[in-house]
């Protein structure tokens, strides 16, 4: 795995890979932690029985898929090219936590309105203004649908929609 | 056959017709979006039958399905984008087919190759399910711990491009599958003192955000905003040549896939995959497979429709979910008060046959529906990208909020999605985690039971001829793909 130029979405897996190992291994961690935590019963398998076997696995696999991003990618490429779309990503991940805080405030269409608006400009929607006039009927469509026709209570803001 | 009648009774009254109808085109409608398998479109719509009575949330549930798996191929013969696993064989000819503007003969014989191999899995199920849950209900507690220990390495070996990356996702939806009370003890056990974690993390949550969210977030990274869609030109008909070619391909398709997508083991994408390889081996015109052969669509497509009318029969009899999508229908059941299992005919019959009736209901209605409408169904493909995905985001929180209701619910959404994105950049596929969040909890609470009923005698694990088998299963699904490495290897090396 020394080629000089490994395919850039080869390297982007391995680094996915290797990322996605380390989350695993520390999940891990985490699991045993929690499953050493628990008061054991006087069955023959404990609660704790699951989540030491699902934690070493976790921590087994990937440690594996870890290692195997390790040795087929290389570090240093490619630092500059996924800073723009990474930030991208954060602010979509940030509005949609802001959603989640946001919505028992003022109400399900406008919160969801917002949503969507926001997540189509950071996709890369062209016209603003159209993008806000779908987002309001869609989100006011929404709401009749699954609040006044299916009677699925969603949360309503201080004007009741 | 009386139950059956029965069904068909209950399921042709003109109100649960028009639930039926509504449940197919919307199905179709959102399964036809790119990005959208069969799997997350059932999530996604799940909230809307809720409110409905159980009887009518299953004829239209039944609809979303069918119309879900249509949609999904649509998209994979117009656009090369798959929704999920068992579309990719479809999508390799389809796909060529479209390009080559004969995008209209790739649908149709798709849509009849569905109706055809819906309708024989169906009438195979119909006949089919009872037998199984007439032996399934002298299962006890071992013979559940071996089958669920088949369809864990089944599902992680076939539904994944190595066992290590399959493992890997059956592994993280099992992590999932921890949080909440320990049921035999009252402990919580991996929820960090968030009380809406008590309950577990719904099934419903998990799909959306490893499905949806991630591609969403795909998308977002990678900036791609625009996809290209093939125009869909000419009347969608079969030809006589087109026809000839496609029959047998439908039938063998479905031979192959109703068997496969039985079996209490990773299922739908296998089948999709022999019937390519099949109809390529058996082709007067090879020289067309890579350019657009249509044995290369009807086969796999049949295949497809009969596996899915297959995963129902472990599902329904065993209770036991064989990919993602039948995950997503055993939570569906459950929230209509239906516990999948061998009682589940014995209780709950007159609704399991309602259901089955309107699977077949559903079939017709989408070959009326959707020979006529494909034109209409390939211009939702002219919605751009950011339209379909914000739209996806929204629907996926309101999904979210119907299933769980809080804050916590969202962020964790938030969470897993970025998860799923992170697993689909490293080419860990995403549905073995659901199989394994479902599967977990339960091989988990059998094993458990077996053993108290065993006083913690270990040996009950093997106590039957049956658990012996399935045990042997499992070693050689564990222990076949290696030696095969070995043997291949040292053929290369000698």
């Amino acid at each position: 795995m020394t080629e000089p130029d490994a395919p850039p979405a080869e390297n982007d897996q391995a680094r996915a890979s290797l990322l996605l190992g380390l989350i695993m291994v520390l999940g891990a961690v985490v699991v045993l932690v929690d499953a050493a935590r628990l008061r054991d019963s006087d069955d023959a398998v404990g609660p704790a029985a699951a989540p030491s076997l699902i934690g070493t696995l976790l921590g087994l696999l990937g440690g594996a898929l870890a290692w195997q991003g390790a040795r087929s990618g290389r570090t240093h490429a490619g630092e500059d090219r996924g800073k723009r779309r990474l930030w991208r990503l954060a602010a979509l991940v940030v509005t949609l936590i802001a959603f989640a805080f946001v919505l028992p405030i003022f109400g399900y269409v406008l919160s969801s309105a917002a949503l969507f608006t926001a997540a189509a400009l950071l996709l890369g929607a062209p016209h603003p203004g159209r993008v806000v006039a779908y987002g309001w009927t869609l989100a006011a469509v929404a709401f009749l649908i699954f609040d006044r026709l299916i009677g699925l209570s969603l949360p309503a803001g201080p004007w009741g929609f | 056959m009386d139950d059956l009648l029965t069904g068909f009774a209950q399921a042709l009254t003109p109100e649960n017709l028009i639930w039926a109808l509504i449940g197919v085109t919307i199905g179709t409608a959102v399964g036809v979006l790119p990005g959208i398998g069969p799997a997350l479109t059932v999530a996604l719509l799940l909230p809307i039958t809720f409110r409905l009575e159980p009887a009518a949330a299953l004829i239209m549930f039944a609809g979303i399905y069918y119309g879900g798996m249509y949609g999904g191929s649509t998209t994979s013969i117009l656009l090369n984008t798959p929704g999920e696993s068992s579309s990719v064989a479809t999508a390799l000819e389809g796909n060529k087919m479209a390009r080559a503007g004969r995008g209209a003969a790739a649908l149709a014989t798709a849509a009849i190759g569905s109706f055809v191999a819906g309708t024989i899995g169906t009438i195979a199920l119909t006949a089919a399910a009872p037998l199984v849950a007439d032996i399934a209900i002298g299962f006890g507690p071992p013979e559940y711990v071996a089958l669920m220990a088949v369809a864990f390495v089944t599902v992680s070996a076939m539904l994944g491009p190595s066992l290590l990356r399959g493992g890997a996702s059956l592994v993280i939806g099992a992590t999932i599958g921890l949080i909440g009370i320990d049921t035999l003890t009252g402990q919580p056990r991996l929820t960090f003192g968030v009380p809406s974690l008590l309950d577990g993390i719904d099934v419903v949550i998990v799909v959306v955000a490893l499905f949806a969210l991630s591609e969403t977030f795909a998308h977002v990274l990678e900036g791609t905003g625009r996809s290209r869609v093939e125009p869909v030109r000419g009347a969608p008909m079969l030809s006589r040549a087109d026809f000839r070619r496609s029959w047998p391909a439908w039938l063998r398709g479905t031979a192959l896939g109703f068997p496969i997508g039985s079996l209490p083991a990773g299922g739908a994408e296998v089948p999709t995959f022999l019937s390519y390889s099949l109809e390529k081996r058996l082709s007067k015109h090879p020289e067309e497979f890579g350019h657009g052969a249509i044995e290369g669509v009807a086969g796999p497509e049949a295949a497809n429709n009969a596996a899915a009318a297959g995963v129902l029969v472990p599902l329904l009899t065993i209770g036991l979910p064989t990919s993602a999508t039948a995950a997503v229908i055993l939570t569906a059941f459950q929230s209509y008060g239906l516990q999948p299992g061998p009682q589940l005919f014995t209780e709950s019959g007159d609704l399991v046959w309602a259901l089955i009736a309107s699977l077949y209901i559903g079939n017709v209605l989408l070959l009326v529906l959707n020979l006529p409408l494909v034109k209409v169904w390939a211009r939702l493909l002219t919605i751009p990208a950011y339209g379909i995905y914000a739209g996806v985001l929204l629907f996926a929180c309101l999904g979210t909020f119907a299933a769980g209701g809080t804050i916590a619910d969202l962020v964790v959404l938030t969470v897993l999605g970025l998860i799923g994105l992170l697993m689909r950049q490293a080419g860990v596929p995403v549905a073995p985690a659901i199989v394994g969040l479902i599967l977990a909890p339960l091989a988990e609470q059998q094993l458990r039971r077996a053993l108290s009923l065993s006083d913690g005698d270990w040996t009950v694990l093997v106590s039957s001829p049956l658990t012996v088998i399935l045990w042997l299963i499992v070693v050689m699904a564990l222990v076949m793909p290696i030696l095969w490495r070995l043997r291949s290897a040292s053929r290369k090396t000698s």
